[in-house]
């Protein structure tokens, strides 16, 4: 075993009232009906159709041929899915049963996006691999090799071709097949159906082949490989290569799809942060959605709406660095660069590992004025379309835009975390020049073009020189005194000691100073509890008391 | 030529008691400009014969296309009196010379805001009006909000040649017309005018008054007429004056006057200002005018008028222009005017000082300004940017208030939301440069002592609009102006070209630099907002922003208006809203606050600001507050000033000043965007009656109640019949009778409502007052010119906010309507969500 620490837990502790436990009806296999497809409710049918869903024999083959070391397997699975783990995990260790001892764990219950893998669960059992069930992004983490297994869910391509027909009247249409990655291998028989019926502009999707290496495998990729080898590889559009006949007009870039007026039709609807990516690379969406079979046309997240976060993250002075993963590749470079970055600017930050985010955690730091996330671009970051968190919430490709010195917006939803580096830097040689040359009156107020108004706390790091204290060459106490609000701790400015300045509750009693009844002799103290929120003493002393009782 | 130096003026300046200070205020076209200019005129800076076309006051191209005052525009004048006048000046003065700041407003309604920023820096007005249109809308406003400053108001009647030459009216008529113009404005005066100020209604036998022409340059007032008769007559000039103007008569055969209107014997008798002042105008009106080439020289000796060579060969209305401006040249007449009743700095800050400033009126800045002290430490009030030669940069306006400002200086620049102690919108830097405003140019000057009005460079890029500088590190702020107008038409505005995105930026905010009143954000969506008072105010600002401030092709939506979200009953059930860890509770009842209340908000008579307990004391008597509930109003929203309130009523609850933080913050994301369509909110009281905590600080944090408190805001306003409310003009309308149906037909379209419909006596014109609301008005003016052959042309201006009855939460109805089209517009989902989801059941 490896020598590094344990890494710390940090899913939610939920309580009871607001989380009521799912009783085990018995019954499940409506639920499953709609995956595993109608056949499965035949009696005897479930350990067959699940054992082919995910493909577990498959699995198995790999791990007595290729994957012969792994011992610890952690079996990761999302929460829809999770019902079927204890199944899969026994037919795993039947089949492999023959060989040397391995122990097999499930997962559940992912800390951050059950699309990524965990890897920082799996490091709770010591794991030497992941086995990840069902829809991925299939973004690369830090160390741990991973077999994907995506699930062959159930689809009636003849209601999808109804609805297509009636969506697209226009056969000639520039027409691109996407969909999760569970779903993604019905798109050739789609696409199949489709061109068969007179649709000539159709392209389709599937998992770009190039992130599948030594360290990934996806269970079933040779077969699935086989047809497109007809096909003509058009163009890689992230975690995906858009194939079509050899007909089609060349796509050259990611804009060629807005340039030939593509329309997307995604079966499956996206997660937010994936859906907007979408929407800024395709004029037109329309998704599919599986659960109800209906076509859905919007509304879709805005960009323009980021646009405006990006302009008020220009102005906002503490900004808060939210982490909403452990496991990404590159994660903790860019959190680096990123502060770096923020740093050079002026403003301040802190750094936040809250778990899952919610409303309620995130408005707890109200010095914070606008949070940077840094998640899975499938679907591990907030978008937040109903204003409910307190404030915005933007990714690190919008807070670089919004870090340079010249406004610039390119319309583009950058999230791959190699390509962000890669502006971060450009951002960090920008504010290095500039620094260098020395020019610029960075302590002048800055115009916050959200509220039309002047800002003049955008840069609390420089806040000594806007207020042209001179430096604290005579005694520690000039310091002090001219700052006022004190808000220097150590040296460094500390907006949330401001905020706290600024906060009318002061402590106990400055409820009172302005009743006119206020008494100043107080009353006599009492003794109060001690211990934490989560068990006080008397807690601990009712539970003891209890133990006894028994 | 410039007839005085920069070296004398400045010399003057340290006289403050010789210094006035004054805006030239008026409606639209009742000729401002022309009026400023003649007394620029003689003030030497440009040539007699250009007076009254030059524009020396519209400085900006589009203004002199347009033939529109849109910016207003400084300029120092200095002049001589003479010994008799200057005895005559009830004020402290010393010696004969003054100085005199003058600032030429803009009079369309649209740019009210250009004469608040004007009023803020002058202590007294010249109150122009059209003899022809009297008293218009805008001469109403302007006056009101003159007074609300305290300012002192002197009038001049204008255009006085129009009624002699277009209307022919007899004297009678015409004293008539006078006096009634005059008693408007009285009206005006005596309704709005804060009683620290004192008397200050004008009266023609006092001098308050002029009459005259701008454009022919002459104006007089009785004290002159009374100066030439005083002599003539044997009697006091002061007596004189009292004579000339009202019920007073002169009996020719008895040389008595009398008070009658007819003789002993019945026959009818001329009143004295017919007889004495109107009379040798008339008749040189009439035999210049009739070419009556023999009576004229005769006239002319008479009045003592000399005329060069040249000019004794014009004829007509060219040498009526020369006569009159020699008889009675208009500066003269608006010189002494302003001289002798208007306050002087040292005058008007004593008892303007306590409205200026935010902190005590005991404190060492407050006394200063009271003072008018040059030697205590600066306060100063910039009012305004101006546009430098330099693109993009601009001169700092305003007023020094106390102490002195230098070049070189290093000063305390605070902006609007400075608040003493603390460091936000606080700069500590040095003043560039120190200048003079003169029109279109700029002179500079060393330093300037308290009382002045000036210019400051090196100080803009730290203050957006306007700010207070000073010297002393326990100042407070001085009070920020309340506009009038409210910006209530918006268009998005996008760039062309992606790249030109930076300039549109920069451009946007050299906009809010320029304009005191127009506001760019972004709109819920992410759009670029511009919004203005009126769409003429939009239009130049536009236009601005097109050609010189981004200089970049811009696309510009159609103009729609701003709404408020606001209640129409108490909350019908007690609304309740549990925290995510659903250990707090929030109860609360949403209910509409008194419009007067709100209004009081919004003009600052109630402001947050204030010691809490005088501003309860003030709510409890003069607006029916329970005084319990004024002193425990926790916070206005949005912004921490806007017309709405959350009010404490709870009893006894432990730790709830704990949550007061979370929960103010929570109040002005509430209101700051309504559950309805993301509007602001508008006269909203919230009672919180009680709330249940955690007992542990973990447990109640921030983050737990400011979504809560938020909720509960939205379950109890939407407990309590929501309603939107749209903004409303005031129309006025003067046309000739035959219009008076077309402008009724095309009010009936749009949804207007006619308040009032007067015939203006002595004249064939009518004028129709009416509410309109905002968003009908788009093209209003075009439609109205159609309907009445050219002939109606509309004032409008920002009214009041107008409730719409209908339920805004029912897509079928006008209301509902609204509300969907801008749902969709801002991409929210269409249905409005219900209380429901706000509301948690116990
Ligand atoms: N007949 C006449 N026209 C005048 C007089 N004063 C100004 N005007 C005209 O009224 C119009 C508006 O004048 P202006 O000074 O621009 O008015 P402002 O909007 O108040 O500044 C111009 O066409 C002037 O020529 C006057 O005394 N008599
Ligand atoms: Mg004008």
């Amino acid at each position: 075993m490896s020598s590094d620490a344990v890494p710390l837990a940090v899913s939610t502790r939920q309580t009871e009232e607001e989380f009521s436990f799912q009783r085990y009806t018995g019954d499940r296999s409506r639920e499953r009906a709609f995956y595993l497809g109608p056949s499965s409710e035949g009696p005897g049918q479930l350990e067959r159709c699940i054992r082919e869903y995910y493909s577990v024999d498959a699995l198995a083959e790999w791990l007595k041929n290729v994957g012969t070391g792994y011992k610890d397997i952690t079996l990761q699975f999302p929460n829809s899915l999770v019902l079927d783990s204890a199944i899969v995990s026994r037919q795993l260790e039947e089949a492999v049963s023959g060989q040397q001892k391995r122990r097999f764990w499930v997962l559940a219950d992912t800390a951050y996006s059950s699309c990524c893998v965990d890897e920082v669960a799996s490091e709770h059992v010591a794991s030497d691999l992941v086995v990840h069930f069902g829809d991925a992004c299939l973004n690369s983490i830090q160390r741990l090799p991973v077999v994907y297994s995506f699930g062959k869910p159930h689809l009636d391509l003849d209601v999808v071709m109804d609805k297509f027909l009636y969506t697209y009247t226009d056969k000639s249409a520039k027409i691109c097949l996407m969909a999760n990655s569970s779903y993604t291998f019905h798109l050739k028989s789609l696409y199949e159906l489709l061109t068969a019926k007179g649709y000539t502009g159709l392209v389709y999707t599937d998992i770009n082949s190039e992130l599948v290496n030594d360290q990934v495998t996806v269970l079933d990729f040779a077969q699935s490989q086989e047809y497109n080898s007809h096909n003509k590889l058009l163009h890689t559009l992230e975690n995906r290569h858009v194939f079509g006949s050899d007909t089609v007009e060349p796509i050259n870039s990611d804009s060629s799809f807005q340039e030939q007026d593509y329309h997307l039709f995604h079966v499956t609807v996206p997660q937010d942060p994936h859906l907007l990516s979408l929407t800024t690379i395709f004029p037109h969406v329309s998704l599919y959605d599986v659960q109800n079979n209906e076509v859905r046309e919007g509304p879709f997240p805005s960009l323009m709406k980021r646009y405006k976060y990006m302009q008020l993250a220009r102005t906002s002075s503490c900004i808060g660095i939210l982490v909403n993963t452990l496991s990404l590749r590159n994660v903790k470079e860019t959190i680096n660069k990123l502060t770096e970055l923020i740093k050079l600017n002026g403003k301040k930050h802190y750094l936040f590992v809250v778990g899952k985010p919610n409303v309620a955690k995130l408005a707890n730091f109200e010095p914070i004025d606008i949070w940077c996330i840094l998640g899975c671009n499938q679907s591990g970051i907030i978008i937040d379309q109903i204003n409910e968190f307190y404030k915005p919430i933007i990714t690190p490709y919008e807070l670089t835009l919004a870090l340079k010195d010249e406004i610039e917006w390119t319309g583009k939803w950058v999230t791959d975390f190699q390509k962000v580096l890669g502006s971060i830097d450009e951002g960090i040689k920008e504010q290095e020049e500039e620094q260098l040359s020395g020019n610029g009156d960075d302590d002048a107020p800055e115009f916050d073009v959200v509220t039309g108004t002047y800002i003049s706390t955008s840069r609390p790091l420089r806040e000594l020189k806007r207020l042209n204290i001179e430096a604290p060459s005579g005694s520690e106490k000039s310091l002090t005194k001219t700052v006022a609000g004190g808000t220097v701790i150590k040296g460094t400015v500390s907006t949330s000691a401001a905020h706290l300045h600024s906060r009318t509750w002061t402590g106990l009693g400055s409820d009172f100073q302005n009743d006119e009844e206020f008494e100043e002799d107080g009353a006599v103290v009492e003794e109060g509890i001690t211990g934490v929120a989560r068990g006080y003493q008397f807690d601990r002393r009712d539970a003891e008391r209890k133990n006894l009782e028994k | 030529m410039v007839a005085f130096t920069v070296d004398q003026m400045r010399g003057l300046m340290d006289h403050v008691t010789n210094v006035r200070n004054m805006s030239v205020i008026a409606h639209v076209d009742h000729g401002k400009s022309t009026l400023t200019d003649s007394l620029v005129q003689k003030a030497g800076i440009i040539s007699a014969a250009k007076a009254g076309e030059a524009r020396f006051m519209d400085t900006r191209k589009d203004e002199q296309e347009r033939g529109i005052t849109i910016k207003s525009t400084a300029i120092s004048l200095f002049t001589e009196m003479s010994d008799e006048d200057v005895k005559d000046i009830k004020q402290k003065s010393e010696g004969n010379s003054f100085l005199i700041n003058l600032i030429d407003s803009p009079g369309h309604v649209d740019f009210s805001s250009e004469v608040t920023a004007a009023l803020r820096v002058t202590d007294g007005a010249l109150v122009v009006v059209d003899t022809v249109e009297g008293v218009c809308v805008q001469t109403e406003t302007v006056l009101r909000q003159a007074l609300g400053e305290r300012i002192k108001p002197v009038v001049c009647v204008n255009k006085v040649d129009r009624a002699l030459l277009e209307l022919q009216v007899s004297k009678e008529d015409l004293y008539q017309t006078f006096s009634r113009t005059v008693e408007s404005i009285n009206v005006i005066i005596s309704t709005y005018a804060d009683e620290v100020l004192g008397d200050v209604q004008v009266y023609p036998s006092q001098g308050t008054v002029a009459f005259g022409s701008g454009l022919h340059g002459w104006a007089f007032t009785i004290r002159q007429f009374a100066n030439r008769y005083a002599k003539k007559f044997g009697v006091d000039k002061s007596k004189m004056m009292e004579r000339l103007w009202g019920d007073s008569f002169f009996n020719p055969k008895t040389k008595k006057w009398t008070n009658k209107e007819t003789d002993t014997d019945g026959k009818p008798l001329e009143r004295a200002f017919n007889m004495f002042v109107l009379d040798p105008i008339f008749r040189l009106f009439a035999a210049i005018m009739n070419f009556k080439k023999d009576e004229i020289p005769v006239l002319l000796e008479k009045l003592e008028i000399n005329l060069k060579a040249d000019e004794k060969d014009l004829e007509g209305k060219a040498l009526l222009k020369v006569v009159m401006r020699k008889f009675l040249p208009a500066a003269d007449a608006l010189l002494e005017m302003i001289v002798m009743h208007l306050p002087s700095p040292v005058t008007a800050q004593a008892y303007r000082a306590e409205q200026l400033y935010e902190g005590p009126a005991d404190d060492a800045n407050c006394i200063a300004i009271k003072k008018c002290d040059p030697t205590a430490d600066l306060m100063l009030y910039v009012s305004k940017m101006v546009p430098t030669s330099d693109k993009g940069r601009f001169y700092a306006f305003g007023r020094v208030f106390a102490g002195t400002v230098k070049s070189g200086q290093k000063v305390r620049i605070q902006g609007p939301n400075y608040v003493p102690g603390r460091k936000e919108d606080l700069f500590v830097k040095a003043v560039q440069r120190v200048v003079m405003m003169m029109g279109s140019k700029t002179e500079p000057i060393d330093d300037c002592p308290a009382g002045n009005i000036i210019g400051l460079v090196g100080i803009d890029q730290f203050l957006l609009k306007t700010g207070t500088l000073t010297t002393s590190e326990t100042a407070h702020n001085m009070k920020v102006m309340k506009f009038s107008v409210s910006p209530v038409v918006q268009v998005a505005v996008e760039v062309k070209n992606a790249n030109d995105l930076p300039k549109l930026v920069e451009g946007l905010k050299r906009l809010s630099k320029s304009d005191p009143c127009v506001l760019t954000y972004m709109s819920e969506s992410g759009e670029h907002i511009v919004a203005g008072t009126g769409e003429l105010h939009l239009e130049i600002c536009l236009s601005d922003l097109e050609n010189d401030h981004a200089g970049v092709p811009l696309r510009i939506s159609p103009p729609v208006v701003a709404y408020r979200e606001t209640v129409e009953a108490e909350s019908s059930q007690t609304a309740l809203s549990k925290s995510p860890n659903k250990h707090n509770r929030i109860y609360l009842k949403a209910e509409p606050m008194e419009e007067e209340v709100s209004l009081a908000i919004e003009n600052g008579k109630i402001n947050p600001r204030d010691d809490f307990k005088a501003r309860a004391r003030v709510m409890a008597d003069d607006y029916n507050w329970d005084v319990t509930d004024a002193r425990k109003i926790w916070c206005f929203g949005p912004d921490g000033n806007g017309p709405n309130l959350v009010v404490d009523q709870t009893k006894a609850v432990q730790y709830l000043h704990e949550i007061k933080d979370s929960v103010v913050a929570a109040f002005q994301w509430a209101t700051k965007e309504g559950p309805i369509f993301g509007e602001q909110m508008r006269s909203v009281r919230v009672n919180i009656l009680d709330v249940t905590l955690h007992a542990d600080a973990i447990h109640r944090g921030g983050g737990q109640i400011i979504p809560t408190m938020r909720r509960a805001t939205y379950a109890g306003f939407l407990l309590a019949e929501p309603r939107i409310q749209e903004p409303v003009f005031l129309v006025e309308i003067q046309c000739p009778e035959q219009a008076v149906g077309g402008i009724y037909s095309v009010l009936n379209k749009k949804r207007g409502q006619v308040v009032s419909e007067e015939q203006r006596p002595g004249t064939p014109l009518f004028t129709v007052k009416a509410y309109l609301p905002v968003n009908e008005s788009f093209g209003f003016t075009g439609e109205l010119r159609q309907a009445t052959g050219g002939q109606a042309f509309p004032q409008m201006v920002f009214d009041h906010w107008a409730t719409i009855s209908s339920d805004p939460l029912d897509p079928t109805t006008k209301a509902g309507e609204i509300v969907l089209a801008a749902r969709k517009r801002h991409g929210m989902k269409e249905e409005v969500p219900g209380w429901q989801e706000y509301y948690d059941k116990l």
